[in-house]
Formats: structure tokens, C-alpha cells, sequence
């Protein structure tokens, strides 16, 4: 015991006189920590600036835009009086949307024509586009649904019923979790896993790859040092930095530390078993270093599963932070219990005595090509 | 040493070819490595557009319109009413494991409400946790439960007797026709998967440049001898850095032709111009690896440094996140990277399709990317050349 606790510091002292491997598995996360949430620390996309073209120039149409307006996705940056020079802002990035109010809006929206407007905005740019769009429908709802309920008094029904005749039924969508859809909360808890999983296969590699198989005492010791450091990382990531870009979570550590616990040993095995794929160092860095990218667009978070197609999904599956992301943001942001994760923390389980037995097999005796690095 | 002005480069880039084929696993990582990530890439994000996204409900009614209500959030073609909840927290329960996204709770007595005007409420608890799938998927069921409201409205109206001209009236007065430009759609395709490919093959650039001129640092007197070899600093980059340029240009290109010829995205711009740019995307991304190369000095430590730098780019790139809602740090942060100037280029240009004059800050931005990182590869270069660089060595 006393034994295995000096070859975990010996590790860990390897690590830390690494120099490449200190700057992977301890300056990098401390960068990334840094560096990578910081396009999202707004949260939300507020008053995005966008042109109006009032063809109508009435009381309803002004009322109309001055909904749009009040909103807090958008905010009308210029008014133009004609849709060419709102289009030339538009091309200028100077607004991301236009709302054309066409002329006798208000005659026909008063005489029970269908009055429309015209929306026009990048689709490109799906954000941006959406909370546009949404802050336009719901000015046009709100509006049109007060002069139906206006007519119908006017021609003389009770005014509670002309309510309930034009809207019968209340339509309300309530978020869970995220309540203001903040973007910092959306990615982070996500990216996290992946930055993590990325880090510690690197660091694995920068130690190990081209070097002897651990024997012995080393074995047992190196991995578990990997996953010791890494538990800090993970209540570093987890609950620092979440708390530090005034992230909420709902779920409690415990059930955190039990998803970490097979996730760090799937990767730590994961990795050594990829140092018999990739003989040098810098071969195996170079091909993670390619993979971030695809890697977090599997896990899920941001793209849903059920539109990714089945072998993409079986492959993406032998990754640990495929199925890790997924149950870390359960526990973390929805309060799930380790019951509703049990899948995933079954699969990192089979991941780590997988990848555990293909680093550990005895290696065919070939010289590893010790150029390149 | 009299000869030919390139005679350096071409000393270098022969030397560099050599290297490169040398090891066949290398060879693997700079061709067949980036296109089956892109490939990886398209199948992710082949069906263009989320559809059928399991959600709950809770129908507490079960009555004929209660049903109908249903029927009608099944019938929309992003969501499937994927399971049936006996009750709210069994509904949530699904939500929290991941099976559904959403949970549509009709209340009790619905029917009886809605038609003696106590006006019931149907709520769609989404889980905005996942921000994309969460608006899509609420998004769809207000809107199915809208046109259910607005039928029941009207045989409410029809029925009444009152009122049969009111009835005939329209029953949304106000109409948005929205008009997405350039990616009608609303196709994912066009939306993220034009702007990864680029980010991923950029992390490509960046990290196979830094690696190829960090690689022969390693030893001080290894700078020296570039630049004897090379000539110039300038020429030791260019002569290192051509071959991984037709790689990467070929990768870019294949990106396209995934887009625009498998996807059918449509390209409204010139070939000449967006080839012009995607040149001017590959040495900007070049160059700043050089400059990453020559900072690290050697290659573990310069794969290292790029994936600092150019691994959370995407981020930065105002596809996800709008670049003008970012913070100072962000947003300048951004303006250094290739990416976000070659993306704005690309917009404009081919799915805009507005005329070249329009997007010649753009032009200007990736060019001084590429002046000002050059220079500063081939002064770092020069420097670390010199018998004593008062530069420091290793990674910074």
C-alpha cells in the first residue's frame, strides 16, 4: 500500500517534470478555463439591432413595431423609409433583420382583411434568426388577437367572451432548466467533459507513447495518479468554474463523482490503449487535436441524437465523453438520479475494461519509429 | 551560393517532402485523416434538419378534443409524441433520462372548459437545457396547439350564431411571412455544418504548419540552418509550408463540393473570387501556425500550443453565438482567428452573393492576417537563426 502510494507520487512527479505534459494536463485546462467561455459569459443574446420599414405610417403600425421593440431579443436600430436602404445595413452587419410593415396595414387590419408583414432576416444565422422571428410573431399574435377581441366587442359581445371565443385556450411553454437559455450554461457544462477527456488522452500520450509498456507496481500507479489529478479537474470544472460564470446546477456532487469515476477510468484506459495505435507522440496528439470538434457535436448537447445516423452513433459510442457528456449534464443540470444514467455509466464501464485489456496485451516485438516527435 | 532566386525554397520544399514521406503513418494524418472527418462531419448533420423529436404528454382530459390536440402535435414533423405520461411527474421523469425533450400537459376537464369558455391552459414543459432541440421542440408544439385553439375558435364563433360574417374573418389577422434569405430552409447543413468544416480543417492548418516549421528547432543550430538552406526566413517558410498547403486547400476544396455538390447548397458567388479567399484562408492559417511553430521551437510543444489556440475557435467564430453579443475579450480575441473574416467572406459571398466591392474589408482583414503573421513567423525565425537569439527558447 505504503508502496503504491510512493510509485502514485513518482507519477505524478514524472507528470509535473514533463514539460509537454505538464502544459497538457494542468497549463491547458487552466487556459481552456479561461479562454473557452468566453464568447458565451453574455448568456443571452439581448437586443439584437434590426431596421424597420413603415410603409404604413399609422397608429397600428407604430404600435405594432413598438411591441417588436419592447422585446428582449430585438431592438430597432434604424427606420428607414424605403426596404433598399434597410438593405444595405443588412449587407453592412450593422442590423441582422428587417420588418417590413406594409402600406394599409391598419385599414385592413381594422376591417378584418388579413393585414401581413414581412419578416426577412439571415437564415444562416440561426440564433439570431430565431429570436427575431419569434419576437415578430409574438407582436403580430398579441396585437391581432386584441383586434379580433375589439371587433367582436364592438359588435356587441360580452367582452369575457369574446376573449375566450378568439383565444379558447391558454398555450403557455414553460422552460425546465436554463429558464433564460443562456448560452454559457447551454455549451459549458458540455464542453467541459470533452475538454477533459481531450487533455488527459494527450497528456497519456505525451508520457507514454514511445516509451516501454508499465510494468508491475507502475501499472496500477500511473493510471491511478492520472485519475486522482483528474478528479480535481473535474471539481474544478464542475463546480468552480460553473459557479465562477454564474452557471446554476440542480444536481448534488455525489451523484457528479460517481459519473466521473467510470468516466476518467474509460479515458485513462482509452488512452493507453491508443499508444499502441499511435507510435509517437506527436502523431497522436496531432490526431486528437482533430477530433474536438466532431467529438462534441455527437455527444448530443447540441445536435440530437435521434438525427444522427445509426453507425455514426455505434462508432461515436466507443468514445467515453460520447455517452459521459450526456449523463454529466443530466446529474448536473437536470437533478437526474444515477438510476436514469445508468446506461451510460454501464457503457463507460465495458469502455474501460475494453480499452484496459487492448493497452495491456503483450506488445509485438517491433522497434516504434522514434522520429517525428 | 549564386543561383536562382528560389533556389532556397526549392532546397526546403524537397527537403520537406522528403521528410513527409519518410513516415506513411504522416501521410495518413494530412490526407485521408481530414476527409474522413468531414466525411464524419456531413453524415452527423445529413438529415439537414431536426426531425421527429420524441416529446411526452400528460392528457389528463382524454377526451375527443384532448386527442385531437395530440394528434395535432404528432402530426408537425419536428416532434413525435413518443410516449403517453399518466401524470406530470412521469412525464418529467422522461425528460430528466434524455427520452423525451418536452411534456405536453393537457389539464383535466379540458374539453368542457374550452368549450363554455373558461379558457383551459395546455403547457409544454421543454428542456432548455439542450437551447437547440429545447426552442425547436417548443417552438413546434405552441404552434400545433395554436392551430388547434384557432379551430376550436372558430366552430365557437360558427356555432354562437351571432356572428357568421365574424366567423369567416380571418382568423389570424396578422400574418408574418417570414422570409429566411439565403438558407430558407432553415437547413442545418448550410447553418453550422458550411461553418465546422472550415474550423475543423483551420485546427488542420494550424497545427500541421506549427508542426512542420517547429520541427527542425529542436536544436538551436537547426534554425541556423534552415535559414542557410532557405536563404531567407521567408523562404524557409514558404519551401516548409507548400506541401501542407495543397493538402489543406484540397481538404477545403472537398468541403466545398461536399456542400454545395452532395447537400446542393446553393452557391450565388464566382469561383474565382471564393477560390481567392479560401487561398488567402489557407495562408492566414499558415502563418499563424508558423508563428505558433516558432514560438513552441519544437514539435510536441507547438501541437500543443495550437491546441490551446485554435482547438475553442469555433466558439469565437459567431456561428453559435452571434460575434456582436460577445464581450471586448471575445470579440477581439475573434477578429485574430482566420476563421471568423474567411466565414464573413464566404457569407457574403456565396450565400449573399453580393457583389466582391461589398466584402473588401473582408479581403483586407485576411490579407493583413497574412502580412502580419508572415512577418512575424519569419522575424521570430530569423531571430532564433542568429548564433545568439536573445529570443527565448521553448514553449511560452
Amino acid at each position: 500500500m505504503i508502496a503504491l502510494f510512493h510509485a502514485v507520487c513518482t507519477s505524478l512527479k514524472n507528470l509535473w517534470y514533463d514539460k509537454n505534459a505538464r502544459s497538457a494536463m494542468i497549463v491547458a485546462i487552466c487556459i481552456y478555463a479561461l479562454l473557452y467561455p468566453q464568447p458565451y459569459a453574455n448568456e443571452v443574446v439581448r437586443n439584437v439591432p434590426i431596421a424597420v420599414v413603415d410603409s404604413d405610417q399609422s397608429t397600428a403600425s407604430r404600435e405594432f413595431l413598438r411591441r417588436i421593440d419592447d422585446t428582449d431579443s430585438v431592438a430597432i436600430h434604424a427606420a428607414n423609409d424605403n426596404l433598399l436602404a434597410a438593405q444595405e445595413l443588412f449587407y453592412a452587419r450593422e442590423v441582422f433583420g428587417v420588418v417590413l410593415v406594409p402600406a394599409h396595414f391598419e385599414r385592413d387590419l381594422l376591417g378584418g382583411l388579413p393585414s401581413s408583414v414581412a419578416v426577412f432576416g439571415d437564415g444562416g444565422h440561426f440564433t439570431l434568426y430565431q429570436s427575431f422571428s419569434a419576437a415578430v410573431r409574438n407582436a403580430s399574435q398579441s396585437l391581432g388577437t386584441e383586434v379580433r377581441i375589439q371587433r367582436l366587442v364592438s359588435s356587441g359581445m360580452d367582452s369575457n367572451r369574446a376573449q375566450s371565443i378568439v383565444s379558447p385556450l391558454e398555450i403557455t411553454a414553460v422552460p425546465l432548466f436554463n429558464p433564460h437559455g443562456g448560452f454559457a450554461t447551454y455549451i459549458l457544462p458540455a464542453a467541459f467533459v470533452l475538454i477533459l477527456q481531450q487533455t488527459l488522452l494527450t497528456g497519456i500520450g505525451l508520457l507514454h507513447a514511445g516509451r516501454p509498456q508499465l510494468k508491475g507496481l507502475e501499472l496500477i500507479a500511473s493510471p491511478l495518479a492520472y485519475i486522482l489529478l483528474y478528479l480535481m479537474w473535474i471539481v474544478v470544472t464542475r463546480l468552480l468554474v460553473p459557479a465562477a460564470y454564474g452557471i446554476s446546477r440542480v444536481g448534488d456532487i455525489l451523484p457528479m463523482l460517481v459519473v466521473a469515476l467510470p468516466f476518467l477510468t474509460a479515458v485513462t484506459a482509452m488512452g493507453f490503449a491508443l499508444l499502441r495505435v499511435f507510435p509517437t507522440r506527436a502523431s497522436m496528439m496531432f490526431f486528437l487535436l482533430l477530433q474536438g470538434l466532431p467529438l462534441f457535436f455527437l455527444s448530443g448537447i447540441s445536435w440530437p441524437t435521434e438525427s444522427i445516423p445509426d453507425i455514426i452513433r455505434l462508432i461515436a459510442l466507443a468514445v467515453p465523453s460520447t455517452s459521459a457528456t450526456a449523463a454529466f449534464v443530466q446529474v448536473d443540470q437536470l437533478g437526474a438520479t444515477l438510476h436514469q444514467v445508468l446506461p451510460s455509466l454501464k457503457l463507460l464501464a465495458v469502455q474501460t475494461l475494453l480499452y484496459g485489456a487492448i493497452a495491456v496485451l503483450p506488445k509485438r516485438s517491433k522497434v516504434a519509429p522514434t522520429a517525428l516527435r | 551560393m549564386p543561383g536562382r532566386p528560389c533556389a532556397g525554397l526549392q532546397r526546403i520544399l524537397r527537403r520537406e517532402l522528403r521528410q513527409i514521406a519518410r513516415y506513411p503513418a504522416w501521410i495518413v494524418m494530412l490526407v485521408p485523416a481530414p476527409i474522413a472527418l468531414l466525411v464524419v462531419l456531413s453524415l452527423i448533420f445529413s438529415d439537414g434538419l431536426p426531425t421527429d423529436l420524441p416529446v411526452a404528454v400528460v392528457d389528463l382530459d382524454r377526451t375527443t378534443l384532448s386527442r385531437q390536440a395530440i394528434r395535432m402535435v404528432d402530426a408537425t414533423s419536428d416532434v413525435d409524441v413518443a410516449l403517453q405520461a399518466s401524470s406530470l411527474a412521469i412525464g418529467k421523469e422522461a425528460l430528466v433520462a434524455g427520452d423525451v425533450y418536452a411534456v405536453v400537459y393537457l389539464p383535466e376537464n379540458m374539453q368542457r372548459d374550452l368549450l363554455s369558455g373558461r379558457q383551459p391552459e395546455a403547457i409544454t414543459f421543454y428542456n432548455n437545457q439542450y437551447l437547440t432541440v429545447g426552442s425547436i421542440v417548443a417552438r413546434a408544439t405552441t404552434s400545433a396547439l395554436q392551430t388547434f385553439s384557432a379551430g376550436v375558435s372558430q366552430s365557437a364563433l360558427i356555432s354562437s350564431g351571432v356572428l357568421p360574417e365574424a366567423a369567416r374573418e380571418a382568423l389570424v389577422p396578422i400574418s408574418v411571412q417570414t422570409a429566411p434569405l439565403f438558407n430558407p430552409a432553415l437547413d442545418y447543413v448550410q447553418f453550422l455544418l458550411a461553418a465546422l468544416m472550415p474550423a475543423t480543417l483551420q485546427v488542420f492548418m494550424i497545427a500541421s504548419a506549427a508542426m512542420a516549421v517547429a520541427r527542425d528547432m529542436r536544436v538551436r543550430s537547426g534554425s541556423s540552418r534552415l535559414v542557410t538552406l532557405g536563404r531567407t526566413p521567408f523562404g524557409v517558410l514558404a519551401g516548409k509550408l507548400v506541401p501542407y498547403a495543397v493538402f489543406s486547400l484540397f481538404s477545403l476544396i472537398v468541403a466545398d463540393a461536399i456542400i454545395f455538390g452532395f447537400f446542393g447548397a446553393p452557391f450565388r458567388g464566382s469561383i474565382p473570387v471564393h477560390m481567392c479567399y479560401t487561398v488567402l484562408f489557407v495562408l492566414s492559417c499558415q502563418c499563424f501556425g508558423a508563428v505558433v511553430g516558432t514560438l513552441a521551437g519544437e514539435a510536441v510543444g507547438a501541437l500543443g500550443l495550437s491546441g490551446v489556440l485554435a482547438a475553442p475557435a469555433f466558439g469565437f467564430a459567431g456561428v453559435s453565438i452571434p460575434r456582436l453579443t460577445m464581450n471586448t475579450f471575445a470579440w477581439s480575441w475573434g477578429s485574430l482567428l482566420p476563421l471568423v473574416p474567411y466565414l464573413q467572406l464566404r457569407t457574403d459571398q456565396v450565400s449573399r452573393g453580393v457583389s466582391p466591392e461589398v466584402s473588401l474589408s473582408g479581403f483586407a482583414w485576411l490579407t493583413a492576417q497574412v502580412l502580419i503573421y508572415g512577418s512575424l513567423a519569419a522575424l521570430l525565425l530569423w531571430r532564433k537563426s542568429r548564433p545568439r537569439a536573445f529570443g527565448q527558447e521553448g514553449l511560452a
